[in-house]
């Protein structure tokens, strides 16, 4: 007997798109529960306070080295 | 006295000696010139000399085709397939140049294809046969589909999962694109029943994973399945990815309102490096237990992943990255290069390849974009649908083209890292649908 290759190519479709679904759905349950079981076992120390001030005063000194190159080249 | 006889003596030993070797030598040098020539060469006169050149040029053979010429797999070829198809396919290589230097398309791997066509479609040299280097660099890795795998290993190092670890839901997008596969499927089943073309169902999975957008799968899958489609399929495949900049804005303005295109997602959070250390190893892990056929995708893919994010193999993360991929694509390019001979892709079933493959792939990036949309229904942080047509693999292409339709809408609206998420979803997406079909077929 002859198949029916659409009937067939539901088939496929059918199983292919439940078993992807299934799997990244699985993933994303694993994915939340191993987030939340290391973040909470092993959180990541927090970045030195210290680090950051000095950070921003050295975007300070870099915004402002910007802006007198830009009002110098308006002028030249 | 004595001591300068016997010198003497031994001096004459060795002269009678020599001499006689000498002539030893001469004779047989005198002997197998003679032969040499006998063999190989006859004198002619220099008409028949300019004639038997003339014959053996790139001309003639265009013009008058050896009758006896047989292609890479033993059959004969037809008259059209060795004169004006061979000329026709060196034009379309000529066109592939073209778009891959004047118009940018993917230029790492279009080139290395278009010029793979080219060196294939030579006549009398059989660049491309059995024991030509074309046809050696295919069998070395692509008919047992050695250089996808190393390309996933490489792919699998420039990934960096944290948006996608940060923002676990958008995996769904990534998901919903693999409709295009499945679409594609039923087409191309829905065409051999009509009677238009004669594909069998394992041509037919081949061709529609096309539709995950994901090269180094479908050469994959093709190679595995219909290996005499692998050269359309590669092309088809390789070439929308090339124009995923211009497939897709259309498909997503059309499907998505102002509103939606404006809609700003929550900044992402920041992901541990032993989340991403372990990530690789889960995925896999899943794999193994839901569907081992994926795992030579998956699992390269995240050996590479593992190794850059382990932090301590800094020279091999580097060497997947960079040397090994690079090396790799040339290969590779070349190889499905050498498909682009005229008697194997200049065939009726190539045309439906290629539309085959647009269907496919718009198909993808509007389930991808309808998807973001269904999940807007639900509560929970709404997500820009723009992100969605990332979710087929093209990595990372198809991201770009959501951050840049997202910006032209909102210039303040940066969806790069969100549209990531997606993305690499895709790629797990389009393997795992690839293990799916082989496991359907390998029995």
């Amino acid at each position: 007997m002859e198949t029916n290759l659409i009937i067939e190519g539901f088939k496929f479709m059918g199983l292919g798109m439940g078993t992807v679904f299934l799997f990244l759905i699985v993933m994303i349950a694993s994915m939340t529960i191993m987030s939340s079981v290391i973040n909470k076992l092993f959180p990541e120390p927090h970045q030195n306070p210290d680090d950051t001030v000095a950070k921003k005063q050295d975007n300070k000194k870099v915004i402002a080295a910007i802006t007198a190159a830009i009002s110098h080249h308006r002028q030249g | 006295m004595i001591v300068k006889f016997f010198l003497l003596k031994l001096l004459a030993i060795f002269m009678v000696f020599s001499m006689n070797s000498l002539n030893a030598s001469a004779m047989a040098s005198a002997e197998a010139p003679s032969t040499h020539k006998e063999e190989t060469y006859q004198s002619q006169s220099f008409t028949e000399m300019v004639g038997g050149f003339l014959r053996s040029t790139g001309v003639n053979a265009f013009l008058n085709p050896d009758p006896d010429e047989l292609d890479s797999s033993g059959h004969k070829m037809s008259d059209f397939h060795k004169s004006w198809g061979r000329l026709l396919m060196i034009f379309i290589t000529f066109f592939l140049f073209w778009l891959a230097i004047k118009k940018g398309f993917e230029p790492l791997l279009l080139l290395p294809i278009a010029f793979g066509g080219l060196l294939a479609n030579i006549p009398v040299a059989g660049i491309a046969g059995e024991h030509g280097f074309l046809g050696v660099i295919y069998h070395m890795g692509l008919s047992n589909e050695m250089f996808p795998i190393l390309i996933f290993m490489g792919v699998g190092a420039m990934t960096d999962f944290g948006p996608l670890l940060s923002n676990p839901k958008t995996a769904l997008l990534g998901g919903a694109a693999q409709f295009g596969i499945f679409g594609t499927l039923v087409g191309a089943v829905a065409l051999t029943q009509m009677g238009f073309v004669d594909f069998t169902l394992q041509q037919a999975s081949a061709i529609s994973i096309i539709g995950g957008a994901d090269g180094p799968t479908s050469i994959f899958i093709a190679s595995k399945l219909a290996p005499e489609l692998l050269g359309a399929i590669a092309v088809a495949s390789y070439s929308y990815m090339a124009m995923v900049p211009i497939i897709q804005p259309p498909i997503m303005k059309a499907l998505t309102t102002d509103a939606e295109r404006k809609i700003k997602m929550t900044t992402l959070r920041h992901v541990s490096r032993l989340e991403k250390l372990v990530f690789p190893i889960m995925v896999l892990s899943l794999a193994i237990l839901v569907l081992p056929e994926a795992t030579p995708l998956i699992g390269a893919f995240m050996f590479g992943n593992f190794l850059k994010e382990s932090g301590v193999v800094e020279r091999l993360n580097d060497t997947l990255q960079n040397s090994l991929i690079n090396t790799v694509t040339i290969f590779l390019g070349l190889g499905v290069g050498s498909k682009l001979a005229a008697d194997q892709f200049l065939v009726p079933e190539t045309m439906f390849i290629m539309a085959l493959g647009i269907v496919a792939f718009s198909v993808g990036t509007a389930s991808g974009v309808l998807m973001a949309k269904v999940m807007n229904m639900f509560p929970g942080n709404k997500i820009n649908p723009l992100i969605g047509s990332a979710g087929v693999s093209a990595v990372p292409m198809a991201a770009r083209v959501s951050n840049k339709v997202g910006m032209e809408y909102d210039r303040t609206n940066m969806l790069l890292m969100h549209a990531m998420g997606p993305n690499v979803a895709g790629v797990i997406g389009s393997a795992v649908a690839a293990g799916v079909l082989i496991s359907l077929f390998v029995k």
